[in-house]
């Protein structure tokens, strides 16, 4: 294992509720290395914003239970105190939240808020750090960020807060942005500029992004690796070609022909999320997996099976895709494309065709 | 403050160094209030220890217990009232804009400005002056009253068709001692001004601490905070204080009852819990806001979120019940006053009324210009708190801006 920036192992996440144990996250684990983006997919439920937030442990209610390592630069998070971990967060690794329209406090102005984020870690001077956030404002595409600098939020559009907020979690030229569907609550047009911006920013700072989106359009856009996540556990992960080019799990497969715009019948996954205070044994999909098999619906989560692209041997790579996919990785076996599906060990085969549970 | 156009750099760059404290160091905000109060607490050390009889020399005031009181709170509204409205003009010159729209907001703020500073300088205005008793129950002037209603009654002005004429000299008339009725409403006017002031500071503080910290952490802290604040509401401070007043305050000499000082810290201390309960409220729905989250996120600590974040934004809130709590406070201690239990120095209105319905000589409804005046500021300082709540209420909610 080549060193990574974040390195998340068996993170398990319970929320005690009135209708029992919510398991939230459940086992995952998934790596970040420095400058690359990571895309955390899946749909609403399956735990992606609460394994970002426990990241630097952000969840906003005390009943959350979290297990397991989180190593960032080789310092495990879980273990730090909360003094020690605040100079992680906004230092080391900033985070922008799904909605920004109450992202920024109606109180003080957006400059002030960008200022604080500022020397809250850095000692500079009020002069210095209002130049420093003009400069911030300025590069997150705020015209006439000077005076737009003492305006407040409420004369902000929401694709301009947005930026602002983006600007507060750069302030401190973090390592790690971590990304919790900053554009799903924009339209569009600014949703595109803001991940055009996101993908520039990263690029410029060097900086690893931990994404997490539903939108397999975005990730095909901006993606190095993806994880794909359902029900609280890691159902796929890969390089994005391999997992865009050849998705693996059933649940993968399902959620690409789901993807709208492809000329043809738009398709949805049938059945019912998993109660999350009672997931199903097994592989958590097994109940709306067009291929589930017995082996499927007892035992605990499958563990990850690597998809051997490179001979092209394995029996889910469609053809002749294979070698041009591996020549896009970095050729080293850091970043294997795996999923956690019983289908591919040596008894089972697993149909080429991407299906969907019809019932 | 303009913040448009050229000459912005040099206003705002004076702007910033108000605004939000470094890493660890100061603001200045936070220097000049502990100035203050240090100078403050320099002097009470002179008054008590160096020179405790005497009157402040520069002054020629005995500041007396519930006088630092006062000073204190005074200093503390400056610090989180005046201040900030000062330092971000822009803000306070958009409130303005808000608040004189509002009419009947403008008409309760100017009567409680009015009375606040006729409540802070009357008394020092007019020199004291001894009760005549034979210049008792004049009538106030363009009034009359019949001089045969009292015996040996001496009219100090001009006697027509034997009614008694009022006269300048007293303008809201005499009671039944002789005092002056307008002194004594002013000094009943000084007294609630100074009861408002300090109680409301006190439990402004306490309520908003205790509020926010359980409702920005919640879980056990929440739970131990408010189950006291649930006891504390079984047993009403006016209870607390007639307990005290009556069993311990009573017999000492010189503290009499304890006075103001007195029930300013009993009912600062005790009467919070309504606000807190509402302070509490602002605070948990503050605390999964988009800001807070993205304060924490950003590496501020807890103390750091609720004292930039989740305490301005509840200013509303806190305003508001403030100016729902200080009227009863100061009706509680008019009240107490009347029944004897609570003695200031100079009188309370209280006091006022008490003497103002003692059936001596008249009855109380035929000398109503002892009792009419003290009636008729309280009617309208009820009023013009709760409309002036109302207002502040609308003009400052933060959520309300977006409109």
């Amino acid at each position: 294992m080549t060193d990574s920036l974040l390195s998340v192992r068996d993170l398990r996440i319970r929320f005690g509720t009135d209708d029992g144990t919510v398991r939230a996250v459940d086992g995952i684990d998934f790596d970040v290395r420095a400058g690359e983006t990571v895309c955390l997919v899946g749909e609403s439920g399956s735990g992606k914003t609460v394994a970002c937030e426990s990241i630097t442990r952000l969840i906003p209610t005390t009943s959350a239970t979290v297990e397991g390592s989180i190593r960032f630069d080789g310092t495990d998070l879980t273990t730090l105190s909360e003094s020690a971990l605040e100079s992680y967060r906004g230092g080391r690794i900033g985070h922008v939240f799904q909605n920004p329209q109450d992202a920024l406090d109606p109180v003080y102005t957006v400059g002030a808020q960008v200022v604080e984020a500022i020397r809250i870690h850095r000692d500079v001077s009020k002069g210095r750090a209002r130049e420093q956030a003009i400069d911030l404002l300025d590069r997150v595409g705020i015209g006439d960020a000077e005076s737009r600098f003492e305006d407040y939020p409420h004369q902000f559009s929401g694709g301009m807060k947005q930026r602002v907020v983006v600007a507060m979690a750069l302030a401190c030229d973090p390592d790690l942005l971590i990304a919790d569907e900053p554009t799903t609550a924009l339209d569009v047009t600014i949703q595109r500029q803001v991940l055009d911006l996101l993908a520039d920013l990263q690029a410029e700072r060097e900086m690893a992004l931990l994404f997490v989106t539903h939108d397999l359009g975005v990730v095909a856009d901006i993606a190095d690796r993806v994880v794909v996540m359902y029900a609280g556990a890691v159902m796929e992960r890969g390089d994005v070609y391999d997992v865009f080019e050849a998705p693996a799990h059933p649940y993968t497969r399902a959620l690409m022909a789901c993807l709208p715009g492809r000329g043809e019948a738009f398709e949805t996954i049938g059945g019912q999320f998993p109660d999350p205070t009672d997931p199903p044994d097994g592989c958590r999909f097994h109940p709306r997996c067009p291929h589930a098999i017995e082996e499927c619906e007892s035992g605990s989560h499958p563990d990850f099976r690597t998809m051997e692209q490179a001979d092209g041997t394995a029996t889910a790579t469609p053809g002749d895709d294979a070698d041009t996919d591996s020549a896009t990785t970095t050729g080293d076996d850091a970043r294997p494309h795996e999923a956690a599906c019983v289908l591919y060990d040596d008894v089972h085969t697993i149909p080429t065709d991407v299906g969907v549970a019809d019932d | 403050m303009p913040s448009s156009s050229s000459d912005a750099p040099a206003f705002t760059q004076v702007d910033w160094d108000e605004v939000g404290d470094g890493v660890g160091r100061p603001g200045a905000r936070t220097i000049g209030f502990g100035l203050a109060l240090g100078v403050l607490a320099a002097l009470l050390a002179y008054d008590f220890v160096i020179n405790p009889d005497k009157t402040m020399a520069p002054l020629e005031w005995d500041v007396r217990r519930e006088g630092w009181l006062v000073l204190v709170s005074l200093v503390v509204v400056a610090r989180y009232g005046l201040v900030p409205l000062v330092a971000d003009r822009d803000r306070t010159a958009r409130y303005v804009d808000a608040f004189r729209q509002r009419r009947a907001g403008v008409l309760a703020l100017t009567y409680l400005t009015v009375f606040a500073v006729i409540g802070l300088v009357g008394p020092g205005v007019f020199e004291f002056s001894y009760a005549k008793l034979g210049h008792r129950l004049q009538p106030p002037v363009f009034a009359s009253v019949s001089t045969d209603i009292v015996h040996t009654y001496s009219c100090v002005g001009p006697v027509v068709d034997g009614a008694c004429q009022g006269t300048w000299q007293y303008p809201l008339g005499t009671n039944y001692i002789g005092e002056n009725v307008f002194k004594n409403w002013l000094s009943g006017i000084h007294v609630a001004f100074k009861v408002g002031i300090s109680t409301a500071v006190i439990m402004a503080t306490v309520a908003t601490v205790v509020g926010t910290v359980a409702g920005y952490y919640g879980g056990v802290v929440d739970d131990l905070l408010m189950r006291y604040v649930d006891i504390q509401q079984t047993v009403p401070a006016i209870v607390v204080y007639i307990i005290l007043a009556t069993l311990f305050l009573g017999n000492m000499t010189n503290i009499s009852d304890g006075g103001l000082f007195a029930f300013a810290l009993v009912f600062g201390l005790l009467d919070w819990g309504g606000i807190a309960r509402l302070v509490r409220a602002d605070a948990m729905q503050r605390r999964t806001t988009g800001y807070v989250r993205a304060a924490k996120a950003a590496g501020a600590s807890n103390l750091r979120v609720m004292r930039r974040h989740v305490v301005p934004n509840s200013t509303a809130t806190i305003v508001t019940a403030l100016t729902r709590r200080i009227p009863l406070v100061i009706l509680a201690q008019i009240g107490l006053a009347f029944l004897e239990l609570n003695r200031t120095r100079p009188v309370s209105l209280g006091n006022v009324l008490l003497v103002g319905v003692m059936g001596r000589h008249m009855p109380w409804h035929v000398k109503w210009w002892t009792t009419v005046p003290a009636v008729l500021f309280l009617v309208g300082m009820v009023v013009s708190f709760n409309v002036f709540g109302d207002t502040v209420r609308d003009v400052l909610d933060p959520r309300e801006e977006a409109q």
